[in-house]
């Protein structure tokens, strides 16, 4: 039976057509896939259905109910509920505070009774306190209950999305690009959990993201979008085979078997331009990254691979100097830059593109281009940037906002190679972003490398990253725990997987922790006291000895104390 | 059941504070809660819903000027007046509200010192709105009915702070509550985030418009009680600068607590006395004037000083560590480490 019916739906913004005449159909109990390459219009469409944005013309039905002008409060009544790809979760309140929002919002109770805490009210606080923790316990995150929602990594804050648009009660869940900056570990423990929510929840969903493994694995029905038009649809077999998708969205080469173009690995020469030794850094009381040793020669394409919160974010922004390093040393080009300012260091030739980008969305892409200014303090000419890109010279005039995510990456790309840099670090360049997308990225770094500019690479794509690379350090819980050529790593597929893709892993593990990360909340409570780091490594260390989880080895040495 | 109980002992406490002193200072004790209920509205406006205002005191001046009209032009019991006031302030601050549906951050800022001004230089100040405001003279207020009890405000000046007092105690515990509720979940959900409050299905509309009422309501209940205390209305103590005041003071000690108005409201009504009254004389042989300038430079220096040092607000930082220092030791007691 047809839950959702969008009929024709069109919206133009100025005088671009971002979505033209669009219908679609999801069923009763049906989780529906939204995939197509970036600015397609999957995003248009799905703040059209969530009601962010209005269709200048076409009908969206829900049931029985006319949706197309209705205010987004007004949805969540008739049970529609969503979740963010840029995680929206009151970050000050607590999670369960969060869950407890969209319960009572729907409820009938008034400002004046809560404020004098009638009986009535206090019932109603009770009731939906008790269905908070049922929810909580049933995607197992019973034990976030009372920790602030902010304060949670990315990967538990995306469950908590989903936790709190089911506190609705909803019949249609809507997903914005759950997988977005999960690894393929967390993205397998995603499609289990969605399944689980279904079958539990008795909820229908619809589906935007970019990872096809989550794609094809959950969903029973996909949609193809491209440039606003409907390419094609069907079963997820059918459009992973169909030519027009494959040309559209995921191109040629996924149709090529894995491993086989390889980069040869050219050794270079001469002494490392980037140097780091015993690099230790982090963020209030937690040490988020330790022993970091690595190095990268001149031309060289090196990537960081690793699981989420294993600490390759927080060294690169440490080797940029946007945080400061509480130990160890970096030599970039012969010099000791630890400790130096962020524009000293990017004045040496080193360039940090950091997640989300860092570009101003009110500026023009040309007037971006020609802020840059390079070591000699005079302006630069942008062509040699537009040569590279040919599609950002169409787009000079265009503000930075309104362009794809993947145009947006070729603005930080032509931004950085305009500085005539020696070495850029590039963070998570291929997150949020189509296939297609993302392999004429790592095109560019190739150009990159042919122009003699080395290359930090901190990816998601395990594959691509280690196609493109020389050599590649994988990370594991804040230290480098596996290093060597990429080709070798990419061979050696069995330790790749096991340290990190999480085949391995046993499943215990990850749900006793749930994000891949080997942090126990029980231990971040005592980390956050500030223990010295040589005592956190002991415990640590003891903890994986006895091959339990740091919180207990705690809790039994704090019962040991309490004997004496 | 310990927040009614905390209650009870602070109005007990501060109820006897003013008795052995002189008149003007049982003014300044009176002021003082008239300004912690301007604070007070900005910590349900800002600290819980965070949508800025710099016009609360218009609010509050709404309310004294339709408590005087009630009680001066038409007689009426000043529990009465009171009750018009609120209103009065409520619904000028759903009306304000309206643009703030659409606004936030800067802009909204920059409407309602719009707001605050227009009603500084034309209502409260022109004659065109005599009717309102009593003429250049203002309303005089010195004989007035509450309960049917006279109320002089030169005599009976405990009487009105302690029924203020009672007000605000009762207001600040209803605040308290609010903040843990349903209701007051949908407004920190708003604050948060308000795209992800109106698709969790919080009617921003409704709520939005009720905080900037409630406000409203709150800073014109202490306002609407500034004729019987002073004796009469002028436009002076509600104009422009007493809103940016408020906002200042309301960072100063701690926008998102309750307690903080309190402390706010003391500052800014006794710490300037204090300084007219003792601000000048000799010291080590030398001359010096300290007037009520100085204050203002105070509050400046004091806001740049913490929002480095203290950035949740005075209450809120001594707060936080006070709570952090009492489970420290709770757990160091209750764990009884031995050192072998």
């Amino acid at each position: 039976m047809t839950m959702l019916r969008v009929r024709d739906a069109t919206v133009r913004f100025g005088g671009i057509v971002a979505l033209d005449g669009i219908s679609l159909d999801l069923n009763r109990g049906e989780i529906l896939g939204l995939i197509g390459p970036n600015g397609a219009g999957k995003t248009t469409l799905f703040n059209c259905i969530s009601g962010v944005i209005r269709p200048d013309h076409g009908s969206i039905l829900f049931e029985t109910n006319d949706l197309t002008y209705a205010p987004p409060h007004e949805r969540a009544r008739l049970g529609i509920a969503r979740t963010f790809q840029n995680l929206q979760l009151w970050g000050s309140m607590t999670v369960e505070e969060n869950l407890m929002v969209p319960m009572d919002a729907l409820g009938r109770r008034n400002t004046f009774s809560d404020a004098l805490y009638l009986p009535f009210s206090a019932y109603a606080e009770r009731a939906s306190s008790e269905r908070a923790r049922a929810i909580l316990h049933v995607l197992d995150l019973g034990r976030y209950a009372r920790t602030p929602a902010g304060d949670l990594p990315a990967g538990i804050q995306r469950r908590v999305e989903i936790a709190r648009a089911l506190a609705m009660r909803p019949r249609l869940l809507l997903l914005d690009e759950p997988a977005a900056g999960l690894d393929a570990q967390e993205t397998a423990h995603l499609a289990d959990l969605l399944h689980a929510v279904r079958e539990r929840f008795h909820v229908s969903m619809l589906l935007v993201d970019h990872d096809m493994s989550l794609v094809m694995r959950v969903c029973d029905f996909v949609y193809v979008l491209d440039f606003g038009k409907l390419l094609a649809h069907g079963r997820p077999a059918a459009i992973r085979d169909d030519p027009k998708v494959i040309a559209a969205y995921l191109g040629e080469e996924s149709k090529k078997p894995a491993g086989d173009v390889a980069t040869v690995a050219t050794p270079r020469e001469g002494p490392p331009l980037l140097e780091v030794d015993r690099l230790a850094a982090g963020y209030g009381g937690l040490e988020v990254i330790r022993d970091v040793t690595l190095s990268v020669r001149p031309g060289e394409v090196v990537a960081c691979i690793g699981a989420n919160g294993a600490g390759k974010t927080t060294t690169l922004r440490a080797i940029s100097g946007m945080i400061h390093a509480r130990g160890g040393k970096v030599t970039f080009a012969g010099k000791d830059v630890t400790g130096s300012s962020a524009e000293r260091i990017t004045k040496l030739g080193l360039v940090h593109i950091p997640e989300g980008r860092g570009l101003f969305p009110t500026i023009s892409v040309e007037d971006t281009l020609r802020l840059v200014s390079n070591t000699a303090g005079h302006e630069v000419d942008p062509a040699p940037a537009f040569d590279l890109f040919p599609k950002l010279r169409q787009r000079r005039r265009q503000l930075v906002g309104t362009l794809s995510g993947g145009e947006q990456q070729m603005v930080a790309l032509a931004r950085a190679i305009l500085s005539q840099p020696r070495l850029v670090m590039i963070d998570e360049m291929s997150q949020g972003l189509a296939p297609t997308v993302v392999r004429q990225l790592f095109d560019i770094v190739r150009v990159f490398r042919e122009q003699g500019i080395a290359v930090l690479l901190v990816e998601q794509f395990v594959e691509s990253a280690l196609d493109v690379a020389d050599r590649a350090y994988v990370f594991e819980h804040g230290t480098i725990a596996l290093s060597g050529p990429a080709v070798e790593l990419r061979n050696d597929r069995k330790l790749v997987t096991g340290s990190y893709l999480g085949t391995a892993v046993d499943a215990t593990a990850i749900a006793a922790n749930g994000n891949g990360h080997h942090i126990d909340p029980a231990l971040m409570e005592i980390l956050s006291v500030r223990v010295p780091a040589k005592v956190k490594r002991a415990l640590e260390e003891r903890a994986e000895n006895e091959g339990r989880p740091a919180g207990a080895v705690v809790v039994e040495l704090l019962g040991k104390v309490d004997d004496q | 059941m310990f927040r009614v109980l905390a209650a009870l002992v602070a109005f007990t406490v501060l109820a006897r504070i003013p008795v052995g002193f002189d008149v003007g200072f049982k003014f300044d004790a009176a002021l003082a809660v008239i300004w912690a209920f301007g604070l007070l509205s900005l910590v349900l406006l800002t600290g819980y819903v965070g949508q800025i205002s710099l016009c609360q005191a218009t609010f509050a001046g709404v309310g004294a000027y339709t408590a005087g009209l009630m009680v001066a032009g038409f007689h009426a019991d000043y529990l009465v007046a009171v009750v018009a006031g609120v209103a009065a302030a409520f619904v000028l601050g759903v009306i304000v509200g309206i643009p703030a549906l659409r606004l936030r951050g800067i802009t909204l800022a920059i409407v309602t010192l719009g707001i605050a001004l227009v009603f500084d230089r034309y209502v409260f100040q022109d004659h065109a709105f005599e009717w309102f405001t009593g003429g250049t003279a203002g309303w005089r207020v010195d004989q007035a009915t509450m309960f049917g009890l006279q109320m002089d405000s030169s005599k009976h000046l405990m009487a009105a702070y302690i029924v203020l007092l009672a007000l605000f105690c009762v207001v600040a515990l209803l605040m308290v509550n609010l903040h843990d509720s349903g209701a007051g979940r949908r407004l920190r959900a708003i604050r948060d985030s308000e795209l992800a409050a109106a698709t969790m299905g919080v009617n921003l509309t409704r709520y939005k418009l009720l905080a900037f009422g409630m406000s409203a309501a709150i800073a014109g209940l202490g306002g609407s009680f500034y004729p019987l205390v002073a004796g009469s209305v002028s436009p002076q103590p509600f104009w422009l600068f007493t809103s940016l005041q408020f906002a200042a003071i309301a960072v100063l000690m701690g926008v998102r607590y309750v307690p903080a108005a309190a402390l706010g409201g003391v500052f800014m009504a006794v710490v300037p006395d204090v300084l007219t009254r003792f601000g000048h004389g000799t010291f080590m042989g030398r001359a010096y004037d300290i007037s009520y300038d100085w204050f203002q430079i105070a509050v400046g220096v004091l806001l740049i000083v913490q929002l480095i040092a203290l950035p949740d607000g005075v209450w809120g930082d001594l707060r936080a560590r006070a709570l952090h220092a009492w489970s420290a030791a709770g757990a160091l007691g209750g764990r009884k480490v031995k050192v072998a």
